[in-house]
């Protein structure tokens, strides 16, 4: 397998970044997802990081090299990463489940298969133009599905953010899965999460990464949306790859993966540790009042 | 990878608020734990937070000096020593150290416990290898279920449970020490402030899957220890177990010395998959109650066991 891939997570201009994106590969096999932790809701961010570590453990597990059903492996890990996310809800009897969106995205033997629930999408480009792409699960696309309203008018939706399926939620979720789709040379996938294609739009988008370098134009593309999303931008996450096997000139920066071990595996995660040191800002009042509060505590409890 | 920072701790005589540092007790990496007396010179176990990845104690220093990088990491941490001191301040059990106060010093943070006189169960068990008798491993680790109930009452688990970190007080009872690990688990936590374990005593999935921590997991560390207290060493680390199992279950391998209950409540508290454990610590205590009921019908038995705890309580 030959391909580039860049990913990156950024806070927006929220408090926190509940996005978690991943990839990971074995020699055969290359794995990629993203999550988007419902903010509305209560530990979103756990959620897409369960999500996220569910599936690339699963990858980790099963991928050797190739996996053996790829669709199966998505419903699998999606379902899966569903009910563990609920588990924790239970083994902690949070009051509200908390949630999250994910699209994943397996390529082996130079095919792709892709799952998503939610509104985190994937982009197929092919040339300058867009050869596939997810549907989301959002009441807004239904409204532009039934012609309600126009694409236009759905970016600025006060809506758009509300979807109907997730990871976690009550409801099981409603997975779709795409066709079997052979990859050609050149062929680029973003997936991304709402902060980015939101803002952007998907005809921006689609002519932003078509023909270029994913390494250089992801992290301009993403400058643009954080831009565009004002002073609320929200938490944007972006993978984005281009597909190399083939006969194509080797692009620098690429990874083969020809000469890895048949059971070596390699993952990259962002979103995790920033994100979390972040939330964790500690004021000097912060502390002051932590001390008092186990002063008084210790002092209740004493006698 | 820059060689790990070694921390230097407090001189000797140093008063620290209202307290003065005697000896450093022990060291860890998270934090320094130092025997001090109060005003009243009543002993104290004073705890210093100083994850040694992050903050630097050189010799003679007294503020450690934590880089701009690491501030972040440095809070966060704090937040996780805030929480264990937060959990304690509500515990007062006689079988889980006690919390007596806390307060900022040296740019960092401290949490004062009482001291404890006797020894761990690892220097006892060290001390009496082959001869530990099952009657005072059910007096100390009913005791111990106590303590250990009361904690995860709390929504606190320990996650460093092994005979280290269990303190048999001068009287026998006893106590749940050393809180560093405890954590209101949320996944993994950042690479600066990796969780730590003990390898032989922490679980499956504190390795692999730490969203998947509970009660049980600290179940897991019980059986270990209680495993560990009749071989006299550590059982084979959980990740080593998950590859090949090569753990001789307490069944096999103690079956001449003691009772055959007992070993499978071991075994039951050992398996791997965390959902066929017992799943909270009163299951477990339950269990273990049955025994004494069976003991009761069998005279013979509640004899010898009688003179054991007779000369337990003789010491």
């Amino acid at each position: 397998m030959r391909f580039t891939v860049y990913q990156e997570s950024r806070i927006g201009k929220r408090k926190s970044n509940q996005d978690r994106v991943a990839y990971c590969y074995s020699r055969d096999a290359l794995l990629m997802v993203v999550a988007d932790g419902m903010g509305g809701h209560l530990h979103g961010e756990v959620a897409a990081q369960i999500a996220v570590q569910y599936i690339t453990e699963a990858f980790q597990r099963e991928a050797t090299p190739t996996l053996r059903d790829p669709f199966g492996f998505l419903a699998a890990g999606l379902n899966n990463a569903h009910n563990a996310v609920l588990d924790y809800t239970l083994e902690r009897d949070l009051p509200d489940a908390p949630r999250t969106t994910c699209v994943a995205c397996v390529i082996q033997n130079s095919i792709a298969y892709w799952a998503h629930a939610g509104d985190s999408r994937l982009y197929l480009i092919r040339g300058d133009r867009p050869h596939s792409q997810t549907h989301d699960h959002s009441r807004v696309q239904l409204m532009v599905d039934d012609g309600l309203i126009t694409e236009e008018e759905a970016m600025n939706h006060p809506g758009r953010n509300r979807v109907y399926s997730c990871l976690g939620g009550t409801i099981p979720p409603q997975i779709d899965f795409s066709a079997k789709t052979a990859l050609h040379t050149g062929d680029i996938i973003v997936m991304a999460t709402d902060g980015f294609w939101g803002p952007l739009g998907t005809e921006a988008l689609v002519r932003g990464f078509a023909g270029r370098h994913v390494v250089e134009i992801t992290p301009r593309l993403m400058d643009d949306a954080e831009v565009l999303g004002g002073r609320t931008a929200d938490n944007l996450s972006v993978i984005a790859v281009t597909w190399e096997d083939g006969y194509g000139d080797i692009t620098t920066g690429s990874v083969q993966t020809q000469t890895m071990p048949i059971t070596a595996h390699t993952t990259q995660m962002e979103g995790f540790d920033k994100a979390r040191l972040r939330e964790s800002d500690l004021t000097d009042d912060d502390i002051e009042k932590a001390i008092e509060e186990i002063r008084s505590a210790i002092h209740k409890y004493s006698k | 990878m820059p060689a790990q920072q070694i921390n230097h701790p407090l001189p000797s005589g140093f008063q620290l608020d209202r307290y003065r540092i005697e000896r450093q007790l022990s060291l860890g990496g998270f934090s320094i734990v130092y025997l001090a007396f109060d005003d009243d010179g009543t002993p104290v176990a004073i705890k210093e937070y100083l994850p040694n990845s992050l903050a630097l104690r050189s010799e003679g220093q007294i503020i450690p000096a934590i880089s701009e990088e690491h501030q972040a990491a440095f809070r966060h941490g704090m937040k996780c020593f805030f929480e264990e001191g937060r959990a304690l301040a509500h515990l007062s059990h006689p079988n889980v150290v006690r919390v007596l106060n806390f307060f900022r010093a040296n740019e960092t943070v401290y949490m004062v416990m009482q001291y404890e006189r006797g020894r761990t169960l690892q220097e006892h068990v060290q001390k009496h290898r082959g001869e530990i008798r099952e009657i005072f491993v059910r007096n100390v680790f009913t005791r111990l279920l106590n303590g250990l109930r009361e904690v995860h009452t709390q929504k606190l688990l320990h996650l460093d449970i092994k005979p280290s970190n269990i303190y048999l007080r001068t009287d026998g009872n006893p106590v749940l020490l050393d809180f560093g690990a405890a954590r209101q688990a949320l996944g993994a936590s950042g690479h600066s402030l990796k969780p730590m374990y003990t390898p032989g005593f922490a679980s499956p999935e504190q390795y692999k899957s730490p969203f998947k921590m509970g009660p049980w997991t600290d179940i897991y560390s019980v059986g270990a220890s209680i495993y560990a207290c009749l071989s006299g060493a550590s059982p084979q680390a959980a990740d080593k177990r998950v590859e090949k199992d090569q753990l001789v279950p307490a069944t096999k391998r103690f079956a001449d010395k003691y009772s055959g209950q007992l070993l499978e409540i071991i075994d039951w508290c050992m398996v791997l998959d965390f959902q066929e454990r017992p799943m909270s610590v009163f299951q477990l205590q339950k269990a273990l109650a049955e025994r004494h009921q069976l003991v009761r019908r069998q005279p013979s038995w509640f004899d010898n066991l009688g003179q054991g705890l007779r000369s337990l309580i003789g010491k």
